[in-house]
């Protein structure tokens, strides 16, 4: 909000407008670590640099090779900065977003999808902006700094939309996904042996709403964020677990990834034309972005069922045709069927996204497969919040776009009223500090 | 269209700041601050990520390291913690010096049932005094949590009834708690690894009209049992069956071959060297000892295995009930240990305090619960009273608010529950205890080497003396 207060009032003269995004994108990589404000700049200005050169350039190996040394630099510095041993570095993010979101410029570029800037100060705010900085939403850099260039007054309903969604998201955030897991997602991941068999799949259950309410909780304050200067960035989540496959589902969920992966590595994939390759590299691309999560066997495990179940629901397209199963059957029944079954297919991949180890997810298994009863450690106040979660997440849109009508009608002070009263809620009901997003350590 | 100030959104926002300010003005809404002012000045302040302690810094850092890195800050604070002013723990360090064999049995709640903690004072016990064996172990897993460290164990059809916790109330709990009734069709199965064991000691309950059994050692008999009372004998006593173990033989299996036995455990010998066996119930508190027993029953029990060293650690459960800790625990531990003393004079008593157990605090903080110093407390001066050792383990670990560094720490050493310590967290207690009982004894070796010098010069003054 001090941001906002800033930037506004500046607003009319570009140089001013840029310069104080861009000291606020470095602040916020500062307040990570001090380090980052030498590191951010130099890799956007090498991006800069390359695209500079993609743009100057037609011969072809020139650009191959302009476009091959940014994704060598960004790879190599996620690379380094995930694996390289933390004595050395010890810096606390591992820009995985900032290299997402770096690489669309120079690609899109390389692939004439975007025409790229000579502003060095738009590259350098829009590759590192802050909303997005630690978890995304992956926003291409040439639809950013188009934004920037094309600088317009804030909307009033923009400006409520984005107070609204910020609210939503401490909520999400907060009252929902940092309860379920303090309260019982942790516990049981910690020791599932210590809890019955009906009480870890409830942990399971619990796991799938706290991901969903953490990542799209930050996800709503960083496009609120980011609205509240007049930047829209891409919608991240859409009611994920009301889709009918795999493949319905990763268009519901974090959907800038899953754009980032089919347009970035599935399309570059070799054999796109061949109707094995198609699925082959499907899995391929999955386990890619499993093993991204972390260099171990259970993100691989994770990314394959993932990628199996996407080329299932290729198979199933090629097969009957449709994309979902309601577009195939009409019958509810077999909607909702589609429904049960792939939330659960995907919850039971969550398993070992969320175990520590291969061993913990088998406990977790071995425990649910028990079926042994008893909900001794599930408390009301808990059940609430599940049940909550649950109706939260499978509310019909409209009354979500209901109350957001409401807010952006109502008076301003009326508006300040509702986020003062929440944020004392949230103080009241909560208190118990925020645990970190889950998705800033990837 | 040039851009201008959004109003409606300025002034939103604007009111959204001050009304979160009114409570700095108005001091009865105190309560409600969300804004702290004297806080806004750390919003400049710039952290570099040095690796301020090596292996803390390390996400790669093995738990291992971790836990060797923070032991060495925490042993040399250890012997202090430990404290016999009755020198009550002499029979156990005897046996230590000895070198016959020495048996220590360790009482306690959920982390001694997951033999965490104490898998690590094993280790190191046998590492350095030799390797006794296993141990007892309870004839199956009672739940999913129990563990051995090193033993693989499989069982089915049995009737299982946990002291305290079942609607049996007739006290014959065995030693560990846990008695385990099978008819034919029961079975359970033990697998050693590591070094062979010799023997396996078969323990149930003599019955009017019991049973019998088979013990295998990788599907060859070697032996049976019967769990009737011979014409004349006393029943519901205690009976044990001792089998020798074939060389090389890795897995023991029991069956009930006919009738209906009610069983406790095995034990499971190597020879000479440290035993320890860990006795623990999940949720159990001290009232398990102090009225869960049968005591007769129970001092057969322990007289029959002959521990060198009992250690008797709960407090952790209890401490969430601070009307039961300040009226009720200190007598139900008082009586416990008379329970111990009357039953095995000789043997060295231990009371280990429990660990610390954080609760998150108004904040987010993870401070120590209000009832676990006063609990310490009272544990301590019961030890002095009563004559007993006592391991203030929550000092050792280092006090209050331990818990909540062991949560942020990184590796965590302590569950999400900030109770369960993690396997790196059992392991810097399990070497606490092991290096403040191993100082005690080597106290107690320089004491006896003076002694024998104070003797021998004695001895040698006599016959000088004597000599014409």
């Amino acid at each position: 909000m001090a941001i906002f207060l800033l930037y506004w009032p500046l607003a009319r003269v570009r140089a001013l407008a840029l310069a104080a995004i861009l000291l606020a994108n470095y602040f916020f990589y500062a307040k990570w670590d001090l380090r980052y404000l030498a590191l951010i700049p130099a890799a956007s200005t090498c991006d800069f640099l390359f695209g500079w050169g993609l743009q100057s350039s037609n011969r072809a190996w020139v650009r191959r090779a302009l476009v091959t040394a940014s994704i060598v630099m960004n790879i190599g510095l996620l690379a380094v900065l995930r694996y390289a041993p933390a004595r050395t570095l010890a810096l606390p993010l591992t820009l995985s977003f900032y290299v997402f979101q770096a690489l669309t410029y120079t690609i899109d570029i390389y692939r004439g999808d975007a025409k790229g800037t000579k502003s060095y100060l738009a590259h350098l705010i829009a590759v590192s902006f802050f909303p997005t900085t630690l978890a995304g939403p992956i926003t291409r850099v040439s639809s950013l700094i188009d934004q920037f260039e094309k600088r317009k007054p804030l909307d009033p309903a923009d400006g409520s939309r984005a107070l609204f969604l910020i609210g939503m998201g401490l909520m999400k955030k907060l009252l929902i996904a940092d309860y379920l897991s303090s309260n019982l997602v942790n516990r049981v991941f910690d020791f599932p042996t210590l809890y019955t068999g009906a009480e870890t799949l409830i942990a399971v259950y619990a796991y799938a709403l706290q991901i969903y309410y953490d990542f799209s909780g930050y996800t709503d304050i960083a496009r609120g964020s980011a609205l509240l200067l007049g930047i829209k960035l891409p919608v991240n989540f859409n009611r994920p677990y009301a889709a009918e496959n795999v493949a319905d589902f990763w268009r519901r969920w974090h959907i800038s990834l899953s754009n980032w992966l089919r347009d970035y590595l599935y399309f570059s994939l070799p054999g796109k034309r061949s109707k094995v390759f198609a699925y082959v590299n499907l899995v391929i691309t999955m386990v890619l972005g499993g093993l991204w999560h972390g260099a171990n066997w259970n993100f691989v495990i994770w990314g394959a069922l993932h990628g199996f179940g996407l080329a299932f629901a290729r198979l199933w397209q090629r097969q009957f045709g449709g994309t979902t199963a309601s577009r195939t059957s009409g019958s509810v029944l077999w909607r909702y069927g589609s429904i049960i079954l792939t939330f659960h297919y995907v919850t039971f991949a969550w398993i070992f996204f969320r175990a520590p180890t291969f061993d913990n997810a088998l406990a977790i298994l071995g425990r649910i497969a028990s079926l042994s009863a008893s909900f001794a450690n599930i408390s009301a106040p808990l059940a609430f919040v599940l049940l909550a979660g649950v109706l939260a997440h499978y509310v019909p849109k409209k009354w979500y776009d209901w109350s957001l009508a409401l807010y952006v009608e109502a008076p301003f002070y009326a508006q300040a009223g509702v986020l003062a009263l929440l944020v004392l809620g949230l103080q009241n009901v909560v208190q118990s500090g925020a645990a970190p997003f889950i998705y800033t350590k990837f | 269209m040039r851009p201008t100030i959004p109003v409606k959104t300025t002034l939103t926002v604007l009111t959204f700041v001050a009304l979160l300010m009114v409570p700095q003005a108005i001091p009865s809404l105190k309560n409600y601050m969300s804004i702290e002012p004297k806080s806004a000045a750390t919003i400049l302040n710039f952290p570099v990520a040095t690796a301020n302690s090596e292996v803390r810094a390390d996400p790669l850092a093995s738990p291992e390291n971790l836990a060797q890195a923070l032991n060495k800050q925490l042993v040399a604070k250890a012997p202090k913690n430990l404290t016999d002013p009755t020198h009550v723990l002499n029979h156990f360090y005897a046996a230590l010096l000895k070198g016959e064999g020495v048996h220590i049995i360790h009482y306690g709640d959920s982390p001694t049932t997951a033999d965490l903690i104490t898998a690590d004072a094993r280790a190191l016990f046998q590492r350095e005094f030799g390797d006794g064996g296993v141990g007892f172990v309870l004839l199956a897993r009672p739940w999913a949590w129990y563990n051995r460290r090193g033993v693989e164990m499989s069982a089915s059809n049995w009737k299982i009834d946990i002291a305290g916790n079942s609607p049996l109330k007739d006290g014959l709990n065995g030693l560990g708690a846990v008695s385990f009734r099978g008819a034919p069709g029961a079975i359970a199965r033990w697998k050693v690894k590591g070094a062979a064991h010799r023997s396996v000691e078969i323990a149930y309950l003599v019955e009017p009209e019991g049973g019998a059994f088979a013990v295998e050692a990788d599907s060859q008999p070697i032996g049976t049992g019967s769990s009737t009372a011979a014409p004349g004998a006393a029943a519901f006593v205690p009976g044990y069956a001792s089998f020798d173990i074939p060389p090389g033989a890795a897995e023991i299996a029991l069956t009930v071959t006919s009738g209906s036995i009610r069983f406790y455990g095995a034990d499971f010998r190597r020879g000479t060297g440290v035993v320890y066996s860990s006795l623990g119930v999940n949720g159990a508190n001290v009232t398990l000892l102090s009225n869960s027993f049968n005591e007769a029953h129970w001092a057969a029990e322990l007289r029959h295995y002959k521990p060198d060293l009992i250690i008797v650690n709960y407090g952790t459960n209890e401490s969430g009930f601070p009307n039961f800790v300040d009226t009720t625990w200190g007598r139900e531990m008082r009586k416990a240990v008379a329970r111990l003393q009357r039953a095995v004079p000789e043997a060295s008593i231990l009371l280990m305090s429990p660990m610390d157990r954080g609760t998150k605090g108004a904040g987010g903080e993870i401070d120590t619960i209000p009832t676990m110093p006063r609990l310490v407390a009272t544990e301590s001066k019961i030890a002095g009273d009563t004559g007993v050792a006592f391991f203030n383990t929550f000092e050792a670990m280092g006090g209050a608010g331990t818990m909540g560094r062991w949560y942020t720490s990184e590796p965590r050493l302590v569950g999400s529950d900030y109770i369960h310590p993690m396997p790196a967290g059992a392991r810097i207690v399990g070497e606490l205890l092991f290096t403040a009982l191993r100082e005690g004894f080597n106290q107690y070796k320089v004491q006896e080497l003076k002694q024998k010098i104070v003797e021998q010069a004695e001895r040698t003054g006599r016959e000088a003396s004597q000599r014409p």
